[in-house]
């Protein structure tokens, strides 16, 4: 008998495999930040597993639940029984959708990109004083977070690139769309087209994205194969700085926070911290690092669906950074910076950058000094 | 769930801990083990305050209340098989006392194993029983179950580390049992009792444990066999030989194959490997431990006797022991997971006759489990959508259970009776013994209001 659904078309047996052993319960950010079973993966997997039995409906009384994962991957990194969690939610969420249960912040995200060309309905792009669709080596391409809601670490960014001698452009960019298949929704072809659109007209041989998610969805997304097809390499910021020499130092204490797109999602763990080293002597890890490290509850939708919550995962990741007496956060991912940001308490006394930023800012000193 | 009721709870516990949402009751439904059942609400505490006004309120009106920690366990015990309120008590997770001076430390029942265990290891502390769940399980469930686990042979299980417990009963009224003192005969010993009773006495709100300096050094090594009588009369005599490896692990053949499938480890597919361990406080001291113990398998039999050298070498053993019954979940979509336990001259018999009931239900049972105190872990995997499966799984349970007790062993060495050995209970206690705890049952909880239908007390 076929499916009704997409998701157990796919993945019937891994939810089967799922053993209940709740040994995600330990990595789940959800669950850590509400202690809440049926927000954990374990939860989630049993839901699925009683509509799979017929036991329940995939409706909007599941959406608390199916609608509130960070995709963060942690408890697919930590499954005994390789359960892919994240890919599963994926799935789940554009079976509801279709059925006509969504998150309103998900749907209304969903519509927003059908009529404005960014997540946040902004119709008055920063241009950060540069010429923008140029040709150019490189383009480097920016992120609606990174446009809209962090725009100073961007324009420092920037002025890193200049300061490197980077021959690069801006381009009249749009959403990249690759979240809405993450919450139940499809990528939006007119943005897509934009975009390669955009890219291919600078004739650069590269995309350096400053947004790790944009970056995954640039490399993995067949609607972008476009970019590839044509030799186009796309790499994180974090990727392409490694090689550099900045001539700087901070005697401070620094540490650096995994966002969940650029490590768990793409594997990329030393690039950054090659980078940090150079720069930071007193260079610490946190407790949970690399392919073990604390989500920061932004992601898979959750800092717009479920705001509370996503801070209080926030701060778990926060007081892992306090108790090693860091004085700086480094992290590459604007959204990371964004949340972790939002939810530091006055208390707590060190600063959050992108790694651009802090190095801009280290140079920028040393040059007026 | 009756809105009078509702409305009560939540005057107790506040508006936020209380639920009765599907996507609550469905996660409730479910432990570790095959079992489910649908409870009527989900109640989260804060305080024994809070679970004895519960427990009064629930009494009163004849409501089942089934205490729960991280929902672990592998029998079955936390299901709340009549449905009622499951009592979540992961938010009671404060460690409220260390004291070193009195080598013990006061925990809620929410804390984490893995929790304690980072707290007590900066004062080189530990808490030894080191269940394999430790990372997610509760020391309330812990305590509930008596929880092993790899560290047993030297160590013992959780019972040998309560000094102390604040307990409330069915009717609401709240006790302490037990002393801060090192030892202690003052009156029944109420704390053993409540040890292992599965959440079917009281409700534990507050633990004092124990605690154990932890040794600084350790030494392993792997050996494999060929045969799994040589297996077992190698772990038989490592345990009369003088030396007390502070672990000694088996795993047999399927379960080598399951973690070789899933690792990069490529252990050595023979029909036993066996893990040991010993600890001190030098590597001198450590080493000559385990020079004893590999004598002793070679003079069993050993293909290979290996000492890992690396850090890294032993990490990746344990972590690959420790994830043996979930990598065996792989293969088929359903498993049960036994603890039978017998004495230690019988670990060959229960090795081999565990290979008998697999060929003669043709159904795989993988072998794996903390030898050193006679405590197997065979792992029936089998599909539960296919009827004649699940039939034969359930008499190949039967048969294993038959076996242990043959042997003079025990159905459950760790994971409890909860609903999964329910059945078989008279197998292994005598009429009168089971008529003593159903008494002891009634003088508690005669309502049979909490953690009802485990352990095979109601006829």
């Amino acid at each position: 008998m076929p499916s009704r659904y997409e998701f157990e078309e796919k993945f019937r047996e891994q939810i089967l495999r799922c053993s209940r052993c709740g040994f995600c319960q330990a990595v789940c950010p959800v669950f850590g930040a509400t202690l809440r079973p049926a927000l954990n993966a374990r939860g989630k997997m049993l839901l699925l597993k009683e509509v799979m039995d017929g036991r329940i409906e995939l409706n909007d009384e599941l959406i608390e639940s199916l609608f509130q994962c960070t995709t963060c991957a942690n408890c697919y990194k930590n499954c005994p029984s390789g359960v892919n969690v994240p890919e599963i939610i994926r799935l789940a969420r554009k079976d509801m959708v279709k059925g006509g249960s969504c998150h309103p912040a998900f749907k209304g995200m969903n519509e927003v990109l059908d009529k404005s060309p960014n997540i946040y309905a902004e119709d008055d792009p920063e241009d950060f004083d540069r010429e923008k669709n140029q040709q150019a080596e490189n383009v480097y391409f920016v992120g609606c977070v990174g446009l809209y809601r962090e725009d100073e670490a961007t324009s420092a960014t920037l002025d890193l690139l200049d300061r490197l001698k980077v021959d690069y452009t801006l381009i009249d960019e749009v959403c990249c769309s690759g979240v809405l298949e993450d919450v139940g929704f499809s990528m939006k072809d007119h943005l897509v087209l934009k975009n390669i659109e955009g890219i291919l007209a600078t004739g650069a041989r590269r995309v350096i994205t400053g947004c790790p998610y944009c970056s995954r969805t640039f490399n993995k997304q067949p609607q972008y194969a476009a970019l590839k097809d044509k030799g186009i390499e796309v790499v994180h910021i974090a990727q392409f700085l490694q090689g550099f020499d900045f001539g700087v130092t901070t005697d401070k204490r620094v540490t650096y926070h995994d966002p969940c797109d650029l490590g768990r999602h793409c594997g990329i763990y030393e690039e950054p911290r090659i980078t940090i080293r150079k720069i930071a002597p007193d260079f610490v890890e946190m407790a949970d690092n690399r392919e073990n490290a604390l989500c920061c509850g932004a992601g898979g939708g959750v800092r717009g669906a479920y705001a509370k919550n996503s801070i209080a995962m926030a701060r778990r990741r926060l007081e892992q950074a306090e108790a090693i007496g860091a004085d700086i956060i480094l992290t590459e991912c604007n959204s990371c910076v964004h949340n972790l940001t939002n939810a530091k308490l006055r208390k707590q006394k060190f600063k959050i950058y992108n790694t651009t930023q802090f190095i801009n800012e280290l140079m920028e000193k040393a040059e007026s000094a | 769930m009756d809105e009078k009721l509702k409305q009560d709870l939540i005057g107790i516990v506040g508006d936020a801990n209380v639920t009765d949402s599907l996507i609550d009751m469905v996660s409730l439904s479910y432990d570790a083990s095959e079992h489910r059942g649908r409870p009527e609400a989900g109640v989260s505490v804060e305080s024994a305050e809070q679970v004895s006004k519960i427990m009064h309120l629930a009494n009163a009106r004849k409501i089942s209340v089934i205490p729960r920690g991280a929902g672990t366990g592998l029998s079955g015990m936390a299901i709340p098989v009549k449905g009622g309120i499951v009592l979540d008590l992961a938010r009671m997770n404060r460690i409220l006392n260390i004291s070193i001076e009195d080598r013990l430390a006061v925990v809620e029942p929410g804390v984490v194993y893995r929790d304690l265990e980072k707290a007590l290891l900066p004062h080189g502390f530990f808490f030894p029983p080191d269940p394999a769940s430790g990372k997610v399980s509760t020391l309330g469930g812990n305590v509930a179950t008596n929880a092993g686990g790899l560290k047993g042979a030297k160590y013992g299980t959780t019972r040998d580390y309560v000094l102390g417990l604040q307990v409330v009963l069915p009717d609401g009224r709240m006790m302490r049992t037990g002393s801060k003192a090192m030892k202690s005969v003052s009156g029944y010993d109420l704390t053993r009792l409540f040890v292992g009773s599965e959440g079917t006495l009281g409700v534990v709100t507050e633990i004092t444990l124990k605690i154990n300096p932890k040794p600084t050094a350790t030494s392993t090594a792997l050996a494999t066999f060929d045969d799994l009588v040589d297996a077992g009369n190698a772990i038989n005599q490592t345990m009369y030989s003088g030396i007390i490896p502070s672990a000694l692990e088996i795993l047999g053949r399927e379960t080598l194959a399951a973690i070789n499938q899933n690792t990069e480890l490529n252990l050595p597919e023979v029909d036993a490997m066996i893990l040991v361990e010993t600890d001190g406080y030098t590597r001198e001291e450590t080493d000559y431990q385990l020079q004893k113990v590999m004598d002793v398998f070679q003079r069993n039999h050993a293909r290979e006797v290996r000492q890992a050298e690396t850090e890294k070498d032993v990490e990746e053993l344990w972590k690959a022991r420790k994830s043996a019954y979930a990598v065996l979940a792989r293969i088929e979509p359903n498993f049960v997971l036994e603890d039978v336990t017998v004495p230690m001259s019988q670990i060959a018999s229960l090795l081999k006759g565990v290979q008998a009931i697999s060929l003669r239900h043709g159904l795989r049972i993988a072998t794996f489990g903390h030898a050193g105190d006679g405590n197997l872990h065979p792992q029936i995997l089998y599909n539960g959508y296919d009827p004649d499966q699940v039939r034969r799984m359930e008499a190949a349970s039967a048969d294993l259970f038959k076996l242990a007790i043959e042997l003079g062993g025990t159905l459950t060495g760790e994971h409890g009776i909860g609903l999964s050995k329910a059945p078989y209970m008279t197998l292994e206690h005598d009429p009168v013994a089971m008529d003593v705890m159903r008494s002891l049952k009634k003088m508690f909880d005669p309502n049979n209001i909490l953690n009802p239908g485990k352990m095979g007390l109601e006829i």
